[in-house]
């Protein structure tokens, strides 16, 4: 008995390295704070949106309104799940999963601050320190159009799948300018590593260096967060809801849940490539803090163009992606690589 | 303890590309064979990461399971992926024969012995860089400069004459897009 033990234990050993502990509860830290920040900027985006067309937006729940978003969790938990009997039930659970699982799983990689030493331990503020941090993002980003796709196919349904196949053209394209745009920073910085990237802009942000790379990446980041004027799989007026029609109470929030962790994502992606991550230049605040303001900031931009466009048409939103889009990309990368030679 | 635990993983990793790949081949609805083969991938560039080649597994994801299945998947949704019927055929018994003679191969190739690694011409160093976006790119854009551009001008090619193909035969359609 005790040798089966021991052998056992063998296995389980590696669980207790603090290397282990650390990862797990950091995993946890960053699933739970990007899940829980869902309702807040559910309620934020209503609550600005409401501001910017001169009304109040909900404010009758709660100090602020701020019970709302929890009313609408709760509302949308209890909701029936109705499925419809043609779908194919598999595909059909798994869409919402796998939109959710690869937005929270992108968050791994990105660095909120400078390490910090708790318990002697010294513990870097990331989910992981990987030397291809910025390619793992668009990889995992990348998955996430399965997400839609599959819920397009699954349901059974025209709109559905019209949706589906909007959103994955859309965001293949899209892929491609925000991949280059990115490229022309890896090309100035020499890694791939987002660390590296933000401590090379200890004294000036690539905003600065790069404009035009910035607002390439943050209109390409726009169309690949699905987000107005670029949320064309989702237009109300042509496609009902798009890839999530036919879906109800929790997947369908699910589905919401996904769009707006990317959109947390692509701020943080902003921030650490073009407005020098963690770095304060002088203010006195703490890194987390700086960075934090300086998603908080995208993500009020992110909510006010929303409220600012009406939705571009679909063939444009192509074409601009397509022959503005990428050729403006290739020449900036091309400019700076010769630059960087010279 | 480590080597225990790490050796389970990159089993268990392999089972599942193996079990994946059986998936494509033996599913018969078409959405399935897709999403088996992008497990698959997957799978696959799992394996990489865990002998530390990140580059080359980020490249794997972004490459092959983000971009040319999410294609595989767009063409079964335009023409509506069917099952299809499975019936036993003269084609369906060679398959199955030269599977069962690769099968037999396979087995044989394991009485050779465990794998050794290459001695003398990879040392520790050049080990442990293989993989990086460094050591990939210096490769591609230095000995193997020539024939990287000609094949990217052949996917060119290939890429306007498909358009060609399926555009130019009907008659264009007037569109007022800029």
């Amino acid at each position: 008995m005790s040798e089966f033990f021991d052998e056992v234990m063998e296995f389980i050993d590696p669980l207790f390295e603090p290397a282990f502990i650390i990862g797990s509860i950091k995993a946890m830290v960053i699933a739970g704070a990007l899940l829980g920040v869902v309702p807040l900027l559910v309620w934020l985006e209503r609550r600005l949106m409401g501001r910017f067309q001169v009304r109040l937006g909900p404010n009758r729940v709660g100090p602020l309104g701020l019970g709302q978003p929890f009313a609408d969790s709760i509302k949308l938990l209890f909701k029936e799940s109705i499925i419809q009997s043609s779908a194919d039930k598999f595909l059909y659970h798994l869409a919402p999963a796998v939109v959710v699982f690869t937005a929270i799983v992108a968050f791994a990689v990105i660095p909120f601050g400078e390490p910090v030493t708790v318990l002697g331990q010294e513990i870097g503020l990331w989910g992981a320190n990987i030397n291809s941090g910025i390619l793992f993002i668009f990889a995992i980003s990348g998955m996430g159009i399965y997400g839609m796709v599959l819920a397009g196919l699954s349901s059974n349904n025209k709109y559905s799948l019209m949706g589906g196949l909007r959103s994955s053209a859309q965001m293949i394209s899209y892929e491609l300018a925000l991949g280059l745009s990115a490229l022309s920073v890896i090309v100035l910085t020499g890694s791939l590593n987002l660390i590296d990237l933000v401590e090379s802009q200890a004294t000036v942000p690539y905003i600065i260096l790069q404009p035009l790379a910035f607002l390439l990446f943050f209109i390409a980041g726009v169309a690949e967060t699905n987000r107005a004027p670029f949320d064309l799989p989702e237009a109300e007026q042509e496609l009902v809801a798009g890839f999530h029609t036919e879906y109800t109470g929790m997947k369908f929030a699910m589905f919401f849940m996904g769009e707006y962790i990317n959109m947390v994502t692509m701020s943080a992606m902003i921030t650490l490539l073009f407005l020098g991550g963690w770095n304060a230049y002088g203010l006195p605040l703490w890194p987390i803090l700086a960075f934090s303001l300086k998603v908080f900031f995208l993500l009020c931009v992110f909510i006010w163009l929303r409220s600012t466009f009406p939705r571009l048409r679909y063939d444009r939103l192509m074409t601009f992606g397509w022959k503005v889009l990428l050729p403006l990309c290739i020449l900036n990368l091309l400019v700076t690589s010769v630059i960087k030679v010279l | 303890m480590f080597e225990i635990t790490y050796d389970l993983v990159v089993f268990i990793t392999g089972l599942m590309a193996v079990l994946a790949s059986l998936g494509v081949i033996l599913c018969s609805s078409p959405i399935y064979c897709a999403l088996y083969l992008i497990g698959h991938m997957i799978c696959l560039a799992l394996l990489f990461l865990l002998y530390h080649a990140e580059f080359v597994a980020a490249v794997q994801i972004i490459v092959y399971a983000g971009a040319v299945m999410i294609l595989f998947l767009f063409i079964i949704a335009l023409l509506g992926g069917r099952k299809e019927i499975q019936e036993a055929s003269f084609e369906r018994f060679m398959a199955l024969s030269f599977a069962g003679t690769l099968f037999g191969e396979l087995l044989l190739a394991a009485t050779v012995g465990p794998t050794k690694p290459i001695q003398g011409a990879v040392d520790a160093q050049v080990l442990a860089e293989v993989g990086s976006a460094k050591v990939v790119g210096l490769e591609l854009f230095s000995r193997h400069l020539v024939p990287f551009e000609l094949a990217s001008v052949l996917l060119l090619v290939a890429a306007v004459g498909i358009i060609c193909l399926a555009k130019f035969p009907s008659a264009p359609l007037k569109r007022r897009t800029r």
